[in-house]
């Protein structure tokens, strides 16, 4: 049974999840799992590994569809629309929610054509000049822009990992989305590169509803206002992130906050 | 004695000295448990085994080569010798065919005159049979006791049967290697002898290819040596038009194999394909010859083109086409299937359509492979023969009209060689120029597609 905290006031759900499981091929990796996702917050999956919170969050861009044998059941909102309704279609889906994976994938392609590459396929600017500003301004958003200002002709692959990941959310941030989804987005990363991209979520926050996928106890409690906790497949505890980091209602919390397993 | 008897000699001696090794390995050991070897017991059997065996062989290798002149001197030298006819022709026969009944590859000599020699042979091969076994002996007992005598606790084994083993290695890919510079060699050679009767300019620039072998050998005419024409069928032929077929074909099947096809599907549609590649390309010729070329030819008339020929370069470039369709799509493959999923996930995340992101990221980030792969392809198609001999000709012909006769610099080459002439002719010759030019093109296609798939080996590493 998933224990919502009381002091979780509603503020009108960006996305809504509502009995969703899924399966890969016979095995079920979520188990009835239901969860409203806070526009103005950064919601933080935490969890042993294994538990499903990867999975679950790419339930969000339905990027599940890509692997053949996963198949996701229940209801998901985004804005009180089913988004695996006829009427939603996935590649506005995934305009509307973008990702930002584990491991920094930048395209074999340069700086600029990495921001470039989703308003081009999305129709977003009309002509070069309009192009350039929201390469310009996804950069300046994702704390990037001065330091590749210069070399936006230089490959992508070329900058370090920690600026990888940044161009990767400038990346996301181009289409303009709601939503921004992040799985573990700092766990390839050293420390310092760890703390910009930190810094970075909190800065966006707000302007975007963002969901992270951690490991890191510490990176939730530092970056996240809300927390949900997995284990096993199902979410155990979900609240406001200090409620659930000083005052766990359920004992399996508990546990793993105090790092007695997982 | 054969060369079987000798390497069962060999195998034989190496055993036992690899036993012989390994128990004096083993003796230290048992004798003292505070000692310990260096390298295990092992690697010195290995080490004696290999100090008898090495010399044997070597040794057989340089028998087999004087030990039949030492016989057949010996047989000279005898008296029955002196009955030997002076005409060097005669002579020989009635050597060999002696030797032949000695050997018990006969039973009876033709030339009677030879039947004294039979028992000068058999003697004289008894004879030197025993040496070789003798020195064979000594050799493998010398070797043995060297190596025998050098198994000591401290004694690194390892490293000299190691060192071995990498010797034996290298020695089988200069096989390889030796074999290509021979041929290089040997191109090189008949190549200069040809350019110093027909000047290199004709040659490479001439555009009239009409060789007379039947012209004097002194009196050659440079003009009719003009390989142009020869080199535009093969551009045309491997380079274009299979090309045109192979490389569109090719990335499509590649293409809807990785990223549309189930996996059902791609069980049986890959190694379908890679049937293709395994048909003999005389069956591709037949089937250039009579169904495609026939079928382009009554398309040519029926849309009003008079004067198509049944041998049109058009046929053989579309058969050869297909046949390297499965060159280019198996490349292509690889190297879409080599583009971290990470690059394909980042892209549908980004709300790109499955076409968007094979057209935008996988293409072009697979692009060197798949440039590699189309190189091999060219390579492959310009070196085709069967299926332009049985379609297109061996008519040079230098025009731009695919359905006309045309012929490849392969196509000359085979017809060159084949024919009964002098090989001081410069018609025999000119198939060594030209087998050089070809040569030359594709080692640089393939210099070049090895140098792009390792700069797409590194973009990902």
């Amino acid at each position: 049974m998933t224990v919502i905290h009381e002091k979780l006031e509603d503020t009108g759900a960006k996305m809504r999840a509502r009995d969703v499981s899924v399966y890969y091929g016979t095995k079920k990796a979520i188990d009835e799992v239901s969860i409203d996702i806070s526009p103005k917050y950064v919601t933080a999956f935490i969890g042993p590994s294994g538990c499903g919170k990867s999975t679950f969050l790419r339930c969000f861009n339905r990027m599940n569809d890509t692997i053949p044998i996963a198949k996701v059941e229940g209801l998901i909102e985004l804005e009180g629309e089913d988004i695996h309704s006829d009427a939603m279609d996935v590649v506005q889906l995934r305009a509307r929610v973008g990702m930002v994976f584990q491991k920094p994938n930048p395209f074999p392609k340069t700086i600029y054509e990495n921001i470039a590459y989703g308003p081009k396929i999305h129709g977003l600017a009309e002509k070069k000049p309009d192009l350039d500003a929201i390469v310009e301004k996804s950069l300046t958003r994702a704390g990037l822009w001065d330091e590749v200002k210069d070399r936006l002709e230089d490959s992508g692959t070329a900058l370090s990992g920690g600026q990888q990941q940044r161009l990767c959310i400038a990346r996301a941030i181009a289409v303009d989305p709601e939503v921004i989804l992040m799985d573990e987005p700092a766990s390839a990363l050293d420390p310092i590169a760890t703390a910009k991209i930190e810094e970075l979520i909190d800065e966006l926050s707000g302007r975007y509803a963002i969901v992270i996928v951690t490991h890191s106890m510490q990176q939730a409690a530092r970056v996240s206002q809300r927390t949900a906790f997995f284990h096993l497949g199902k979410l155990v505890e979900y609240g406001p992130t200090s409620d659930i980091f000083t005052n766990p209602i359920e004992q399996r919390t508990q546990d793993y906050i105090t790092g007695r397993y997982g | 004695m054969s060369p079987i008897t000798l390497i069962l000699i060999a195998i034989g001696l190496g055993l036992a000295g690899w036993l012989a090794g390994r128990a004096k390995a083993w003796s230290f050991q048992k004798s003292d448990p505070e000692v310990r070897l260096v390298a295990r017991p092992t690697y010195h059997a290995w080490y004696v085994a290999v100090w008898i065996v090495v010399p044997v062989l070597a040794f057989a290798l340089l028998w087999s080569i004087i030990a039949p002149q030492l016989v057949t001197q010996s047989v000279l030298a005898s008296p029955a010798a002196q009955a030997l006819p002076e005409f060097g022709f005669e002579r020989d026969a009635w050597l060999s065919e002696a030797r032949a009944v000695a050997t018990g590859n006969a039973s009876t000599v033709f030339n009677q005159g030879a039947e004294a020699l039979v028992g000068a042979y058999s003697e004289a091969i008894s004879r030197y049979n025993l040496i070789g076994i003798v020195v064979t002996l000594l050799i493998a007992f010398a070797g043995g006791a060297f190596a025998f005598l050098r198994v000591k606790p401290d004694f690194k084994a390892r490293t000299r049967v190691e060192r071995t083993v990498m010797v034996v290695l290298l020695l089988a890919s200069l096989v390889a290697i030796l074999t290509t510079f021979g041929i290089f060699a040997s191109l090189v050679f008949e190549t200069y002898r040809f350019f110093s009767i027909v000047s290199p300019a004709d040659f490479f620039f001439g555009t009239f290819w009409g060789p007379d072998p039947m012209s004097s050998v002194d009196n050659t005419d440079g003009a009719k040596y003009g390989a142009i024409p020869l080199f535009w069928g093969t551009l045309f032929i491997g380079a274009i038009i299979a090309m045109i077929v192979a490389i569109p074909l090719g990335l499509m099947s590649a293409i809807c194999l990785t990223q549309y096809a189930n996996p059902r599907l791609r069980t049986w549609v890959k190694p379908a394909l890679e049937i293709l590649a395994g048909v003999p390309t005389v069956v591709y010729g037949y089937f250039a010859a009579l169904t495609v070329a026939p079928a382009i030819r009554d398309a040519a008339v029926a849309v009003g083109i008079s004067g198509a020929s049944t041998e049109s370069a058009l046929a053989a470039g579309i058969v050869m086409g297909v046949m390297i369709i499965p060159f280019v799509s198996s490349m292509a493959d690889d190297s879409i299937a080599a583009v971290p999923s990470a690059m394909r996930d980042g892209s549908y995340a980004m709300g790109a359509t499955k076409s968007e992101t094979i057209k935008r990221v996988l293409f072009p980030a697979a692009l060197p492979g798949i440039v590699a792969g189309v190189m091999l392809a060219v390579s492959r198609a310009i070196g085709e023969t069967m299926i332009v001999v049985m379609a297109a000709s061996t008519a040079a012909n230098l025009s731009a009209n695919p359905l006309d006769r045309m012929t490849t610099v392969t196509v000359q080459i085979v017809k060159l060689l084949t024919g009964e002439q002098s090989t001081d002719h410069p018609t025999y010759l000119s198939a060594f120029a030209l087998g050089f030019a070809l040569f030359l093109v594709t080692l640089l296609l393939n210099i070049i597609a090895l140098r792009v798939v390792k700069r797409f080996r590194e973009a990902y590493e």
